[in-house]
């Protein structure tokens, strides 16, 4: 999609605001939205369909809520589209009377969560049957258009040559795992000369290097 | 069950856009609320998870996995060749470290990370991103400007010197090994430890120093 999300090499966002200290929260709110995020997944959810739903904030939302404000609203939605919650009690900020669920979590603990958060070292790799298009060192070409869902193909680096950097494995490939499909594709680490991606880095030997799936590309 | 409805979830975005309060603390009070009463969430948990990446879990970790790589050549080895798995040994591998990879600074090269698309971090190595790596002006610039970015760290990047900016868009991770400084042959690894900053994690930042 050609979200406002798709913020690499826009222009006009000015200096960085680089002051930041160590703390993870700089509000209670700020960890109630982490907690809230880690411990409560609409079932049948996929991160990629997550992420979508993040893109979908209305843009001056999105550029202008601050981060973990945009999580909560993107749950609110995912828990709407999912059927756990209406609009209604959303907008009220209450439920109705009696629990929907007749077996409320346990608590969890901290030695619990610290274990909950090794289970969350989700593996996206897997078998294909077919081999692998591209070999490290060969020259591709990405691919020119997006589409109108989730994809992970930014649009600074649509329609560049490349260079395979490196063979990943096959991934749950997004466009579609947004969609609530799980397929693996093979994906590869693609380096790209920056040069052949902003003008004013005509005679630069930086690199942009990103993990793209093979249906973004093509051999040059 | 979603539906996967990519439009519906663009109407509801409009309707929280008029119909949820404007701050944020009470927003995500009302869906604390709303999750808590249809029993579907346990306050508990939810402080559980804040005390674990308020107290246990953040830049620490990854700090002691980077004086590790410095201190242990087989152990710098086993994290090139499978971040995971050396993580691991540590008991660090956990949220969103799965397909983690090192990528190495040197005299000739300095390693940048970025996700141009969300935020993606390697969360139970550097705990939450700092403020910066989620704010637009960084997600849009470090893939365009990033010697610019990093001079407003403070971090001047020599003209011969390459900048590799790695944008992690899919579920593969990043985490920079700065330099180890000269002049700290003497210290242990828990004191090297303490001189890796979250920054040079990031890439951020460039030259560590003794404190």
């Amino acid at each position: 999609m050609d979200g406002i999300h798709d913020l690499g090499g826009k222009q006009g966002y000015g200096p960085i605001e680089v002051g930041d200290d160590d703390r993870p929260f700089h509000s209670e709110w700020e960890g109630r939205e982490w907690g809230i995020a880690q411990c409560a997944r609409a079932p049948g959810i996929t991160i990629d369909w997550w992420r979508h739903c993040r893109e979908l904030i209305m843009p001056l939302d999105y550029l202008e809520r601050p981060y973990f404000d945009s999580w909560a609203q993107t749950d609110f939605a995912t828990y709407i589209e999912a059927g756990w919650m209406t609009l209604a009690e959303a907008a009220a900020g209450k439920a109705p009377a009696a629990p929907d669920s007749t077996d409320p979590p346990q608590p969890m603990s901290l030695q619990q969560v610290l274990q909950e958060d090794r289970a969350h070292a989700i593996r996206f790799d897997g078998e294909v049957e077919t081999a692998a298009a591209f070999s490290v060192g060969q020259r591709v070409i990405t691919a020119q258009h997006g589409h109108a869902g989730h994809s992970r193909l930014p649009q600074y680096a649509r329609g560049r040559n490349a260079t395979i950097h490196a063979y990943n494995g096959a991934h749950v490939f997004p466009d579609l795992s947004a969609q609530g499909t799980e397929i693996h594709q093979h994906c590869y680490n693609v380096v790209f000369v920056a040069a052949d991606l902003w003008p004013e880095a005509a005679g630069s030997k930086d690199q942009v290097y990103l993990d793209l799936w093979e249906s973004y590309l093509s051999g040059a | 069950m979603p539906d996967f409805d990519a439009k519906k979830v663009a109407e509801i975005h409009q309707h929280l856009h008029s119909h949820l309060p404007s701050e944020s603390a009470l927003r995500v009070k009302a869906l604390e609320t709303l999750l808590v009463d249809k029993g579907l969430v346990n306050p508990q948990t939810i402080n559980a998870w804040v005390e674990a990446y308020s107290e246990e879990i953040g830049p620490k970790r990854g700090a002691r996995v980077v004086a590790k790589a410095w201190s242990d050549p087989a152990f710098r080895q086993r994290l090139l060749d499978d971040a995971p798995a050396a993580i691991d040994e540590l008991g660090y591998l956990g949220k969103a470290t799965a397909h983690l990879k090192v990528v190495e600074n040197t005299d000739a090269v300095h390693n940048l990370v970025v996700c141009t698309l969300c935020s993606c971090y390697p969360f139970s190595i550097l705990g939450i991103a700092p403020a910066w790596y989620k704010a637009a002006a960084y997600r849009a610039r470090a893939v365009r400007d990033p010697r610019g970015v990093l001079a407003e760290f403070g971090v001047d990047i020599a003209a011969d010197v390459e900048v590799r900016v790695w944008d992690s868009t899919a579920e593969l991770r990043y985490l920079v090994i700065p330099q180890r400084p000269a002049g700290t042959d003497d210290m242990s690894e828990a004191e090297l430890a303490g001189l890796v900053t979250r920054n040079s994690m990031i890439g951020t930042d460039r030259e560590l120093g003794r404190e």
